[in-house]
């Protein structure tokens, strides 16, 4: 909604409702002044205007004012009360000064009442009223030509005193400010009401809305934080540290780690699907495998149990990948099991890894259990597809080569959590202005 | 990506082409939805012309084929590329899928 827009533009939604309408007030009151000030200049400069050319009128009064004098006196002393020939008058003088009318006072400065001309009433366009010291005046205006008419009286001569501009461009120009600002003003009035009683109300609820949606979302995500592992085990023999980048708030990559026993254990996994449904299932599986790691069960089995679980609950339609590890600090014997996940990486190249069955998908598939002796110095790295399968603004994937080339380069004294960053660091320079297209877990291990 | 369904005497050839990538999921889900809805007896996953496959597109792969074999039909991936065949082995499904 455009409003809306506006409101997050000047930051209004941050404030609450009454600052929001206090603002509005504001925003009213300053439309009010805009249409005021266009209303009273208008009117100013138009008293301005005419007033102006009120002092010109008198200049060309004095020149106008006798040709009509001698007019009238060339006609004869009978035009007193003879109003039709004094409009003709009148309106020969009009012809030489196009654009112009007359205002006319008798000598005693008393208005003249209009009349009619040759018996027929002027269709009018416009009066005006001029009020001086030298009395009151009126004129009519008939289209673009002035008549003057009144019954002058018998006993004082009449005094041409001014003469007045035709022209209604002015008054047009005045006449548009004017509606002008009135409009302005109601609109801005009705904006205001509206505002006010509708669609800051009803704004309100959708950010709140808004708000509570993301609050749960930001839950879930501070939940699933706590699904994986927070504090990293720590022993002279090793060391551990990794990262989980979702892709949305929440999301169903998975990464375990922990001590069974003397062992070093470590999970990373990957939930075949993003967002809510996904992390709902990666909550069940970590609980799980949390739980159950910790009695020592060998890890066929365990991928077993994992793997019957996913089946047992067909409705979330997904699969996971799992790659589960311990190391024995006294052989550096490696026990693993990998179910269908990206393989692991051992100083640089892919540890040995034989092909099984995602979990999730055959009931009662056998999953086994692999052996491998490690050796002192030796890096692991644990990854989900989210590394392998960035891509970059041409879409080309980061893909495993690129990953083996980055392991085989990290110093051998660096410490697991640069790794980690490192390695973060690599993909968001690789990814360039490509957004992020899948949920990212990384794990690194050093045997010391 | 793109894909072609053509059947011939019952059998039911799907070939797909290009990237199966988290991108074009959504469409390859909905391009096969007709296959999911009415499972055919005998159906064969062509990929010769697929260069990629993510394994969240798998996922799909592995409805169809429970579709087909809950039918009783027959289900295979054939014409494997080198690159996406690494994705089937990686992930235990080359054994129960492609057949060569």
């Amino acid at each position: 909604m455009f409003l809306s827009q506006i409101l997050h533009k000047f930051e209004l939604v941050k404030h609450n409702l009454t600052i929001r309408r206090g603002i509005l007030l504001l925003l009213a009151l300053f439309g009010v002044i805009i249409g005021g000030t266009i209303f009273f200049t208008a009117r100013y400069a138009r008293n301005t205007f005419v007033n102006g050319e009120y002092e010109n009128a008198i200049e060309i009064l004095t020149i106008l004012g006798r040709q009509i004098e001698k007019n009238l006196n060339d006609n004869d002393k009978g035009i007193s009360g003879d109003p039709f020939r004094f409009l003709q008058t009148a309106a020969s003088v009009q012809k030489t000064q196009e654009n112009f009318s007359f205002l006319i006072r008798d000598s005693q400065g008393i208005v003249l009442a209009p009349a009619f001309a040759a018996g027929k009433e002027l269709p009018m366009t416009r009066v005006h009223w001029l009020t001086r010291d030298k009395g009151c005046c009126l004129a009519y205006v008939w289209e673009k030509e002035c008549f003057v008419v009144f019954y002058p009286m018998p006993d004082r001569p009449l005094e041409l005193v001014a003469v007045y501009d035709n022209d209604y461009m002015f008054e047009e120009v005045y006449h548009t400010l004017m509606l002008f600002a009135i409009v302005l003003s109601a609109i801005y009035l009705i904006l205001v009401l509206l505002s006010w009683f509708w669609i800051i109300p009803a704004l309100e609820r959708t950010i709140d809305r808004k708000n509570k949606v993301e609050n749960e979302l930001n839950a879930a995500r501070r939940l699933q934080l706590k699904a994986v592992t927070q504090d990293f085990p720590r022993a002279p023999w090793f060391d551990i540290h990794a990262e989980l980048r979702a892709m949305r708030e929440v999301g169903g990559d998975i990464y375990l780690c922990g001590m069974v026993g003397k062992k070093l254990s470590f999970v990373v996994g990957d939930v075949s699907d993003k967002g809510t449904t996904a992390a709902f299932m990666m909550f069940t599986i970590s609980s799980y495998i949390r739980s159950r790691i910790q009695t020592g069960i060998p890890f066929d089995r365990l991928m077993e149990e994992v793997n019957s679980l996913i089946c047992d609950n067909p409705e979330y339609e997904m699969f996971c990948t799992l790659f589960m590890g311990a190391i024995d600090p006294d052989t550096l014997e490696m026990e693993y099991c990998n179910a269908g996940h990206t393989r692991t990486l051992l100083n640089g190249a892919f540890l040995d890894q034989d092909p099984q069955l995602i979990a999730g998908i055959a009931p009662g598939y056998r999953f086994h259990t692999q052996k491998c002796r490690l050796q002192h110095g030796d890096r692991l790295l644990l990854y989900t597809d989210g590394v392998t399968e960035a891509r970059d603004e041409r879409r080309a994937f980061f893909g495993e080569e690129r990953l083996r080339a980055w392991m085989a380069a990290r110093p051998a004294g660096a410490g697991c959590r640069e790794d980690c960053a490192d390695l973060l660091d690599t993909l968001a320079a690789f990814r360039g202005k490509a957004p992020q297209n899948d949920d990212i877990a990384i794990m690194s291990i050093r045997i010391q | 990506m793109k894909t072609t369904i053509t059947e011939k005497d019952g059998r039911v050839v799907l070939a797909v082409e290009g990237e199966l990538d988290t991108d074009t999921c959504p469409q390859f889900k909905e391009d096969i939805q007709p296959l999911l809805d009415q499972a055919p007896k005998a159906l064969e996953v062509d990929m010769q012309a697929l260069e990629y496959i993510s394994s969240k597109a798998l996922r799909i792969l592995i409805s169809l084929q429970q579709a087909v074999v809950a039918n009783k039909g027959a289900f295979k991936v054939t014409n494997v590329q080198p690159a996406v065949r690494e994705v089937f082995d990686m992930t235990g499904l080359a054994a129960s899928m492609i057949q060569d």
